[in-house]
Order: structure tokens, then C-alpha cells, then sequence
């Protein structure tokens, strides 16, 4: 094994790792029933590293609103299967595993832009901040937007299982 | 469970007036609560019309901003309406699916409306006491986020306490009942205080992120994946109450965030 590869592999086991982590945190944050602590996690951490390597530079370098869009759909169709397994609602488990990709630094920074745009009377500086305000926020909506639509397409599509894993 | 066999098991129990008004009451408060908890406008649907439908009714409900409404008809074309506040119960998907599962429990026969009833106040009579591992678990998570955006092991052990005791005020503060904006606002602007560290005393050398990172457990996630749930249902207005409170605590943490970062770019 190349030093090369062994870089990669761990760039790659970090992502899942931290991911993993963070989706326990905030399953916490969200009083999501314990049971589904970890899968919650396994689920994270499969959105998040197939996200990383669709957007990886010198990979597929796609999009990161498309990329999120299938990473949820995938996300999703695990918390449905999880879900049935361990007796929650669907979305108990598919949130807490979505948050890790939920694009809060562009949400801040398209404030941090807007409170520039108010600050700043000079046209320059005015238009630049204009700019990451619009930049920052439309890709964060579009993000959100696009992991909630690929995440409930496996809920919908899987209606039954999904609405009656509780019963 | 028949209509006849509703208004049989509704004679013997404490609500007051009739059976249709026990269980309009009772629906209303269990949507409210639902909601309150964070579930999407599509399951409180399913869930309250499966309720309903048990005991031979159904249910439209429309939820606003600040109440919840259920439309209680018969099979005779008699409609009675019946409104509840939305509770501000905060996320809490233990909740919504004690919820869910009741509502199967009594579609499923096994419980009478008073059983339900019953259930439903010890469902929600939990307390949920924001204790010490939701604490430490909430500042890994943050920590690890400072490491998926780039940030060092310095950057992530800053981060770690910047979130432990933005956290730790957060639970105050909500104990103490203070506005949701206000604390927003103070915890922000604590977190990333703390996280200058990084750039002040030169730890590491990722102090940007830290600073950007730290206050990312107060972004309202859950609403805002909510609200984009409900306007692919067509829940319009719900989407949007959702989406505008979300809006509303971002705005007040990155307010926090960027006065943090004036004033310690004027101390430095």
C-alpha cells in the first residue's frame, strides 16, 4: 500500500468518524430515543463520506447541492430499514444523521454578508458583500432544499414502513 | 371500535361534556404537542386522522403559527372545530414517537380515549433534563464539526470548551426562561469569544475555523429540514412559520458570532 493510498483511506475514515460523532451529539441535542444513537451515527457517517467523495477534488467533483441531494437519499433510505428496526419514526433517525451536512456555515456567512451590505455605503464593498450574502444564501437554501427533498423520497416511497414502524 | 362503542367507553370517564368534545379536546392537544416536538405537519396529519377514524371521525387539521386547529366531522356532515396553543416543547423525538406509538396503541383497540388520555399526560409529564451527557456529547459533536470544516486538534480542544459552556448557559438560561433570541444571542457570542483563544494566543493554526465552528450548535437544523418537509407536502404557511423562526435564531446567533468577532478584532 502506497503512502498516497493510506493518506487517502484516512482522510476518508475521519470523515465517517466525525461525522458519526457529530450525528450522536445531536441526536442528543434532539432527546432521540437512545436505541438509535448509533445507528443514527452509521447513517451520518454514510451521507457524509459519500458526500465527500462525490465533491473530493481530482473525483467526480460534483456539485454540492446535487452531491447533498444524493447523500440524503441515501441517508434516507437507511433510516427507513433502521426505523423498522428499532420502532422509531423515520425521521427520528434520518434528522439527527442529516445535521452533519446542514450548511451552517453558509447560513452565517450569508448574514456576516448582509450586515456588511448594511455597514457598507461605498458601491464596491456594498456589491461585494451583495454578493456573498446572495452566494452564500442561495447555496445554503438550495443545500437544505435538496436534502429534504432526497431524504423524503425513501420515506415516501416506502410509506408503509415508514408511518407504521411505531406500531 | 364502533361510534356506539366510543360513546360507551366515554360514559364512564372524567372529561366533561361529550364524548365528541372529549376526544376533539384531546386531539387538539395531542397535534399541539406534536408539533411542539418537531414532527412534520404530514405525520401529525396521519397520526391525529388514524385516531380519529378509530372512533368513527374524521379530522382536518390545520396548523398555524401559534395554535393548532382540528376539524372534528361525522359521517352526517356535523363539523365541530376545536383550537389549542402549539406548546414550545422543544425537539424532542422521544416524544413524537411515544406519540406515534400511542396513536397505533388505539387504533389497534388495546386502549380505551381515558387510557389514552391517561398515557398521553405521562407521555408528555416527562421531564427531560438537559443533563450532563447531552452537555459533553453536544461539545464532541461541535468538535468534530471544527474537524470536518479543516480545523486542527488545537482548533478542535477550543471548540470543545467554547461549546461546553456556551451549552452550559444555554440550559440556564433556558431554566430561567429568558427569550430564545436574547440567549441565542449571549451563547453565540460566549462560544466564539472563547474560541478566539485559538487566534489569541496562537494555538494551532486553523483559528478561523474554530471561531466559525463554534457556534454551530445553535443552528436550528431540525426546523429548517422541517420546514422544507412541510412545503413539499404543500403545508405552506407551517413551512414558512418554520422556516421564519429558523430564520429568526440564526440571524441572533450570527449576531453573537460577528460582535464577538468586533470586539476581539478591536482588542487584538
Amino acid at each position: 500500500m502506497t503512502d498516497d493510498s493510506i493518506i487517502s483511506w484516512t482522510v476518508f475514515f475521519d470523515d465517517a468518524l466525525f461525522s458519526a460523532m457529530a450525528a450522536i451529539g445531536f441526536s442528543s441535542i434532539s432527546h432521540t430515543p437512545r436505541r438509535a444513537y448509533i445507528l443514527c451515527a452509521v447513517a451520518a457517517a454514510a451521507g457524509h463520506l459519500l458526500r465527500f467523495l462525490l465533491t473530493m477534488p481530482g473525483g467526480i467533483e460534483m456539485n454540492i447541492i446535487a452531491a447533498a441531494t444524493i447523500a440524503a437519499f441515501i441517508v434516507g433510505i437507511i433510516a427507513v430499514f433502521v426505523a423498522k428496526v428499532i420502532k422509531v419514526p423515520a425521521e427520528a433517525c434520518l434528522f439527527p444523521a442529516l445535521l452533519p451536512m446542514i450548511p451552517g456555515l453558509y447560513a452565517c456567512r450569508a448574514f456576516e454578508g448582509f450586515v456588511g451590505c448594511l455597514s457598507n455605503l461605498d458601491e464596491t464593498l456594498f456589491s461585494h458583500n451583495l454578493y456573498l450574502f446572495m452566494s452564500n444564501g442561495m447555496t445554503c437554501g438550495a443545500i437544505v432544499i435538496g436534502m429534504t427533498i432526497g431524504a423524503n423520497i425513501p420515506i415516501f416511497l416506502m410509506k408503509k414502513i415508514s408511518f407504521q414502524v411505531t406500531r | 371500535m364502533t361510534m356506539t362503542d366510543f360513546e360507551a367507553a366515554c360514559e364512564d370517564v372524567s372529561f366533561t361534556g361529550n364524548a365528541r368534545d372529549a376526544l376533539g379536546r384531546f386531539l387538539a392537544e395531542y397535534s399541539a404537542w406534536l408539533w411542539g416536538c418537531g414532527a412534520t405537519c404530514v405525520r401529525i396529519d396521519k397520526n391525529v386522522g388514524r385516531i380519529a377514524m378509530t372512533y368513527g371521525y374524521r379530522a382536518d387539521v390545520a396548523v398555524m403559527p401559534r395554535h393548532v386547529t382540528v376539524c372534528l366531522s361525522d359521517e352526517g356532515g356535523s363539523v365541530q372545530t376545536y383550537t389549542q396553543r402549539v406548546v414550545k416543547a422543544g425537539i424532542n423525538f422521544d416524544i413524537n414517537t411515544e406519540l406515534s406509538a400511542l396513536s397505533w396503541s388505539i387504533r389497534d383497540g388495546k386502549l380505551s380515549l381515558d387510557d389514552a388520555e391517561k398515557r398521553f399526560r405521562t407521555i408528555v409529564g416527562q421531564l427531560y433534563v438537559d443533563n450532563f451527557h447531552i452537555l459533553w456529547l453536544t461539545s464532541l459533536a461541535n468538535a468534530s464539526f471544527c474537524r470536518l470544516f479543516g480545523g486542527d486538534a488545537a482548533a478542535m480542544g477550543v471548540v470543545f470548551i467554547a461549546t461546553a459552556a456556551g451549552y452550559f448557559l444555554k440550559q440556564r438560561f433556558l431554566r430561567g426562561k429568558m427569550d430564545i433570541r436574547v440567549f441565542f444571542f449571549l451563547c453565540a457570542f460566549i462560544s466564539a469569544t472563547l474560541a478566539s483563544g485559538c487566534g489569541l494566543f496562537g494555538w494551532g493554526t486553523t483559528p478561523g475555523v474554530a471561531v466559525a465552528t463554534s457556534v454551530l450548535y445553535l443552528i436550528p437544523g431540525v426546523p429548517y429540514i422541517n420546514a422544507a418537509s412541510d412545503m413539499l407536502a404543500c403545508h405552506y404557511l407551517c413551512s414558512f412559520s418554520r422556516f421564519a423562526d429558523a430564520l429568526v435564531l440564526t440571524a441572533s446567533l450570527s449576531l453573537g458570532l460577528l460582535t464577538s468577532i468586533t470586539v476581539m478584532n478591536n482588542c487584538l
